[in-house]
């Protein structure tokens, strides 16, 4: 097959459904999800030379996800669980092993880098980081519209002062470099940067991480008033469970590459049925004074993702393992009639 | 009398826009064998007070304070080398990022025995028991073989246990923990938390822990000191700091971070508009009153640290008595 011209029709039929997209309301009737997943996975290969095999790394394992359109899907785990690689598929910026990611129930695979950055945008962690400190502001909110040819130089000014309003940014920040900015202040550059292209799905990666708790509720406010303004679908990746709790309409718990469970957020908090959700909930520490650390009972037997252990791969640190877990990887099945998946024998 | 006494502790810093003031006048004091916490966000001056208090401040840095006892003995005037006595033999400190702290070119073994045979001149073998003693009692299996390993070979959560085992190696009466469980998963941070406090308990030894995370706070702290551009705007023990905090910046704190139960999912949660002021050149008046919800005119003057019950002391002219009028929100900027 030549894969020039599929690029082309991927390109084509995607470029044609934005602005169909973006002028309809948030339609949550809708059956079609805004994202799905489907058996995503993401292999890399370490060591290895000329004559030699490399050792494989799952670093993510069939995930299958569907996000409905205008709502929130938490991504929480450990680090080097695979939510950033997970997040790099969605974003273009590294290639499924194996897997489709569908946006509106059309596939992604072959649609040009181009076509994907006007319905899918990120916002990174770091905003120190992510952003080219030599660049005035305005280039840096502005550059999207250039890279896509939208607009002429004045219109895309006027669209870059409209968009440093919606997040809040004081009209003259547009001539400022990144480095006179405070923290939340350049999140909220980035923030501006992900939506002058009208996307919509953003891939939040740890959004708040870098920032000071007073600051972190800000951008947590407008994440949420963008959302309710422009009909937004964010996936939501945090290791911080109060603010997932406060922010998701549904929550996936990935471990060494799998979701382990899924399911709405007040199933998840009030109940988990995995005992590694189980443990993560009960290491969220509330500002109650009195209560003490709990012991969450986990062992730490850390694995290595490149040589996960047989059966469950959280059962070397699971305090409920049987003899099963040790053979069998459980799959992730429908548990109850209330839509949550788990990946537990023992559930 | 208390094990660390601080009066009138100032850091200033020369920087290209002028003087920095880091850390401008705090009072603290921990007592034998407690748990303080300093609280407050990055660039409120909690870094660099720890620094101060193990002289590992850099070298521009200016220390000046009314007192800066160590059990009796003072600080401020203390040669290098009297200093050094102290580090790692009766002062420990723990940072935020073990992998930094720890040399990559030396084994754990190296490390954790070079302070007990540099402080206390017991023999290496002495030395190597003691490293495995501590090493099983922070949770870290094999720890004859561990000691010949190198801080690569291990993972984030046991590097800080190693850190751990490190500053009880000459069993120091204070130890300032300065984050150090802010890098790690929250399933780990939980583990080494309840380590932690285990041990201080156990060794009966004095703990600093810097951290601006609250709810790590409410769970360890015996007192706590909030910290704000470079003061302690608040002190208590941790019950009465959470029951009725007394300046506005701590309720603004503990409002801001969404809580189950008490914050509903998806609404607005109550920020704290603004940003911390610059602490370069002089501050006048309370350096809260830009960010506060109830600002008087009264607030340009600086506010007296005020005596509430429960041995709690806050800073703000308000703190014991009730604002005048309430004042029209101030829309953000």
């Amino acid at each position: 097959m030549n894969a020039h011209s599929t690029t082309e029709v991927a390109d084509s039929r995607l470029s044609q459904a934005m602005p169909a997209a973006s002028m309809s309301p948030p339609a949550s009737q809708a059956p079609t999800p805004a994202l799905e997943l489907c058996g995503l996975s993401k292999t890399f290969t370490l060591g290895g030379g000329l004559f030699k095999r490399g050792r494989a790394l799952g670093a993510v394992s069939d995930v299958s996800l569907r996000i409905p359109r205008g709502q929130v899907m938490g991504l929480v785990g450990e680090s080097g669980c695979g939510k950033s690689t997970l997040a790099k598929m969605l974003l273009g910026l590294t290639t499924p092993s194996a897997g489709d990611v569908l946006v509106d129930g059309r596939p992604l695979r072959g649609a040009s880098q181009k076509a994907l950055a006007r319905r899918i945008q990120p916002i990174f962690q770091d905003p120190y980081s992510s952003l080219n400190p030599r660049k005035r502001i305005a280039q840096i909110v502005g550059l999207p519209l250039r890279v896509h040819g939208i607009g002429t130089a004045r219109e895309q000014a006027a669209r870059v002062a409209e968009t440093l309003d919606v997040v809040g940014l004081p009209r003259r920040a547009a001539d400022q470099f990144p480095g006179q900015l405070s923290g939340g202040q350049r999140q909220r550059v980035a923030i501006a940067r992900a939506l002058i292209m009208r996307p919509d799905i953003v891939i939040c990666d740890e959004p708040t991480s870098a920032l000071d708790v007073s600051v972190q509720a800000q951008i947590l406010n407008l994440l949420l008033d963008l959302k309710a303004e422009f009909g937004l679908t964010y996936l939501f990746i945090s290791h911080d469970l109060a603010v997932v709790e406060h922010l998701v309409d549904r929550v996936a718990v990935m471990y060494l590459g799998r979701i382990v469970e899924e399911g709405t957020r007040e199933r998840i908090f009030a109940a988990p049925r995995h005992p590694y959700t189980q443990a993560l909930l009960a290491s969220a520490l509330t500002p109650e004074p009195g209560l003490g650390v709990p012991d969450i009972g986990l062992g730490d037997a850390m694995p290595d993702p490149s040589d996960p252990p047989a059966g469950c791969a959280f059962h070397p640190r699971c305090p409920k393992a049987e003899a099963i877990c040790r053979q069998q990887r459980p799959r992730l099945e429908a548990s109850g009639d209330d839509g949550t998946r788990v990946a537990c024998h023992l559930a | 009398m208390p094990l660390l006494n601080v009066k009138n502790l100032h850091v200033d810093l020369p920087v290209e826009a002028g003087m920095l003031h880091a850390v401008r006048g705090i009072d603290f004091h921990v007592e034998r064998g407690e748990m303080l916490c300093l609280v407050g966000e990055s660039g409120c001056g909690k870094s660099m007070t720890s620094l101060a208090l193990m002289g590992l401040l850099p070298r521009k840095a200016r220390l000046s304070a009314d007192r800066l006892e160590f059990d009796g003995i003072d600080l401020a005037t203390l040669s290098e080398r009297r200093r050094s006595d102290l580090r790692g033999a009766r002062m420990a400190m723990i940072f935020q990022e073990p992998m930094t702290a720890l040399n990559p070119a030396y084994t754990l073994g190296n490390q954790l025995c070079e302070g007990l045979i540099r402080h206390r001149g017991v023999s290496r073998r002495e030395a190597r028991e003691r490293a495995i003693y501590l090493l099983g009692r922070v949770g870290i299996s094999a720890a004859k073989e561990r000691l010949d390993q190198y801080p690569h070979q291990l993972s984030g959560g046991l590097r800080q246990r190693v850190m751990i085992a490190m500053a009880l190696m000459c069993e120091p009466d204070l130890i300032i923990a300065d984050e150090p469980t802010t890098a790690l998963d929250v399933t780990i941070q939980a583990q080494i938390l309840r380590l932690l406090r285990e041990l201080q308990q156990e060794f009966g030894t004095a703990v600093i822990f810097i951290t601006h995370d609250l709810g790590v706070v409410a769970r360890i702290a015996d007192r706590v000191a909030v910290m704000y551009a470079g003061e302690v705007i608040e002190s208590a023990p941790t019950p009465a700091l959470y029951a009725a905090p007394g300046h506005p910046y701590t309720r603004g704190l503990l409002s801001c971070i969404p809580t189950p139960g008490r914050t509903l999912p998806g609404s607005r949660l109550q920020a704290i508009p603004g940003v911390v002021p610059s602490l370069v050149g002089d501050v006048e008046g309370c350096a809260f009153r830009n960010r506060c919800p109830q600002a008087q005119p009264t607030c340009e003057r600086t506010p007296p640290l005020m005596a509430l019950p429960d041995d709690h002391r806050a800073r703000c002219h308000y703190a014991d008595r009730p604002v005048p009028a309430p004042r029209q929100p101030e829309t953000m900027s």
